[in-house]
C-alpha cells in the first residue's frame, strides 16, 4: 500500500468512504502537518480543509467572516453533481445572520432541552415498540428494523404527520440526502432523483400547511405554516425548504449515530458490558456515540474577506470545509481520542456544530439516543454482527446503511 | 469584567447555568439571564468555561 502523503491523500471521494469508512488516518496527518490545508485535486473545487477542533470552532464563531452558502459541502465531479442551487433549497443551513436567526426563531423553542423532555414518554414508547418487534427472532438488519424507525417516528410525530404517510417520508428523505447512492437515490441520474423527490415532498407539505392554516394544532407543522419571519408568513419556497430540512436532518443523522453506536458497542465488548451493568450511563454513552460516529462529515463556509487562519493566507471567496469527525478526534482536546469510552466526561466534541448554526435538533437527538441505548442495555442480552456492514456512498453524511446482527432481545419487562 | 448574553443567539441550552449558577439563570422564556453583570475575579474560570461550552456561543466576557 502506498504511503499516505499530503499531496495524494483523498478525503472527498465517496467510494473511499464506502470501502474504508471515515479517513481517520488522513485527517490525523492533516491535523499534525497541515491543519489548514489547501486541497487541490482534479474534479474537486479547491478548498481549505479544516481538521482541528480549535480552528473549526474559530471559523464557526464568525458567521459574518465565514458565511454559509448554497455550496453546502465539497464533492467530486460526477454526472449530476454538485447539487444544483434549487436542490439545496433555501433553509437554515445556507442562511446567514440576521436572516438565519429570524428563521430559526420560528421553531427553536420547540427544540430546547425542556421542550424535548415533553416528548420523552413518546420516545420511550416508540423505542419499546420497535424493540418489541424484534423479540423472538434471531437475526435482523439493525438499520432498517431499529435505527431508521425511531428518528423518523419522532420527527413525524412532532410535525403531526399521520402514520400512513411515514413510509413515503422515509423514501423521499433517503432520496434527498443520498442521491449519489444507487440504493437510496433510485436508478436515474443524481439530478433527476433529486428533482423527483423534491416535487413529491413539496406537494405533500403544501397540502399539510393549507390544512394547518385552517385548523392549527400544537404541532411543528402548524408552527411553520403559521409562523412569521420579519412579521410576515414564511415565503412558500422557504417554508417548504424548512420542512425538508427538519425531516432530512432529523432522520439520517440520528439513524447513523444509532447504528454506529451499536457497532461501537459490539466492537468494544467491555464498554457494552459496562453499559449493561449500569444503564444510567446512557446519557454519557449517547454523547460518546455522537463523538465517535460524527455522522455529519463536513459543511463548508466561504470567506467574505481575506483572512489569516492557522498561518495560512485565505482570500475572499475561498471555500473552507470543516471536518467534524476530525475535530472529534483532536489529540489536543481529547484524552485517548481513538478510545471509545462511554463514561467520557467532559466530552467537548463539536459534532453537533457550534455557534450560529449549532444543530437545532441536538437536544432531541441526545434524548433519542439516551432512550434507545438505555433500553438496549436493559433488553438486549446478546448481540453480534451476522455479516458485513454496508456503508453509504457519501463524503457529506456518513453512516452504515445495513448492519445484519444476530441477537436476543428480552420480552418487555 | 462584564458578562453579556446575546438573547438573539441564546436558546436555553443551559450549559452556563450548570457550570456557573452564581452568574447565569435559565428562565421560563428559554433564555439565560446574567445575575451578576460585573462578577468578582474568582468566578472568571467558571465564566470562561460557560463561554466555551455554550453551544450557540452566545456569551461574551468583556474586559473593562
Amino acid at each position: 500500500m502506498a504511503a499516505l502523503t499530503l499531496e495524494t491523500l483523498d478525503i472527498i471521494n465517496p467510494d473511499l468512504y464506502v470501502q474504508r469508512g471515515y479517513p481517520y488516518e488522513e485527517w490525523a496527518l492533516l491535523r499534525k502537518e497541515a491543519p489548514v490545508f489547501r486541497y487541490v485535486r482534479p474534479g474537486v473545487e479547491p478548498f481549505w480543509a479544516i481538521t482541528k477542533h480549535a480552528d473549526l470552532v474559530n471559523v464557526s464563531r464568525q458567521p459574518d467572516l465565514f458565511k454559509s452558502s448554497q455550496f453546502l459541502f465539497v464533492t467530486q465531479d460526477e454526472p449530476g453533481s454538485p447539487l444544483p442551487d434549487e436542490a439545496v433549497l433555501r433553509q437554515l443551513l445556507n442562511m446567514n445572520p440576521p436572516e438565519h436567526g429570524e428563521y430559526r426563531r420560528a421553531v427553536n423553542q420547540r427544540f430546547t432541552p425542556r421542550a424535548v423532555q415533553q416528548l420523552k414518554e413518546q420516545i420511550e414508547r416508540i423505542t419499546t415498540e420497535v424493540l418489541d418487534d424484534l423479540v423472538g427472532r434471531e437475526e435482523c438488519d439493525f438499520v432498517t428494523e431499529v435505527s431508521a424507525k425511531l428518528p423518523l417516528a419522532v420527527i413525524a410525530e412532532m410535525f403531526g404527520i399521520p402514520r400512513a404517510d411515514w413510509a413515503m417520508m422515509f423514501r423521499l428523505s433517503n432520496a434527498m440526502i443520498g442521491p449519489a447512492d444507487p440504493e437510496y437515490g433510485g436508478s436515474a441520474t443524481i439530478k433527476e432523483n433529486l428533482e423527483r423527490a423534491r416535487m413529491e415532498f413539496f406537494q405533500y407539505f403544501n397540502q399539510l400547511c393549507e390544512d394547518r392554516r385552517k385548523n392549527p394544532r400544537d404541532d411543528l407543522a402548524s408552527a411553520l405554516a403559521n409562523g412569521k419571519v420579519y412579521g410576515e408568513p414564511l415565503p412558500p419556497f422557504e417554508l417548504l425548504s424548512y420542512f425538508a430540512l427538519l425531516i432530512i436532518a432529523g432522520n439520517e443523522t440520528t439513524r447513523n449515530a444509532t447504528t454506529g453506536g451499536l457497532h461501537a458497542l459490539i466492537s468494544h465488548p467491555a464498554q457494552w458490558e459496562r453499559l449493561k451493568r449500569d444503564p444510567s450511563l446512557a446519557p454519557k454513552a449517547a454523547e460518546e456515540i455522537v463523538r465517535w460516529t460524527s455522522p455529519v462529515i463536513q459543511f463548508t463556509r466561504i470567506a467574505t474577506a481575506d483572512a489569516v487562519l492557522g498561518g495560512q493566507q485565505l482570500h475572499e471567496g475561498d471555500v473552507l470545509a470543516l471536518f467534524y469527525p476530525s475535530a472529534a478526534r483532536d489529540e489536543d482536546v481529547f484524552e485517548e481520542p481513538s478510545a471509545f469510552d462511554i463514561g467520557r466526561y467532559p466530552n467537548p466534541h463539536v459534532s453537533f456544530g457550534i455557534g450560529e448554526h449549532f444543530c437545532l435538533g441536538a437536544n432531541l437527538a441526545r434524548l433519542e439516543l439516551q432512550v434507545m441505548f438505555r433500553q438496549l442495555a436493559e433488553r438486549m442480552e446478546f448481540v453480534e454482527l451476522a455479516g458485513p456492514t454496508r456503508r453509504m456512498r457519501s463524503s457529506f453524511v456518513g453512516g452504515i446503511k445495513h448492519m445484519p446482527i444476530r441477537y436476543r432481545i428480552r420480552a418487555r419487562p | 469584567m462584564r458578562v453579556v448574553v446575546d438573547h438573539n443567539l441564546c436558546e436555553g441550552n443551559g450549559r452556563c447555568a450548570e457550570v456557573a449558577p452564581q452568574v447565569f439563570e435559565l428562565r421560563d422564556d428559554d433564555r439565560s439571564y446574567v445575575l451578576v453583570e460585573s462578577p468578582p475575579q474568582d468566578l472568571r474560570a467558571k465564566i470562561q468555561l460557560a463561554t466555551t461550552l455554550c453551544p450557540r456561543q452566545a456569551i461574551r466576557l468583556i474586559e473593562d
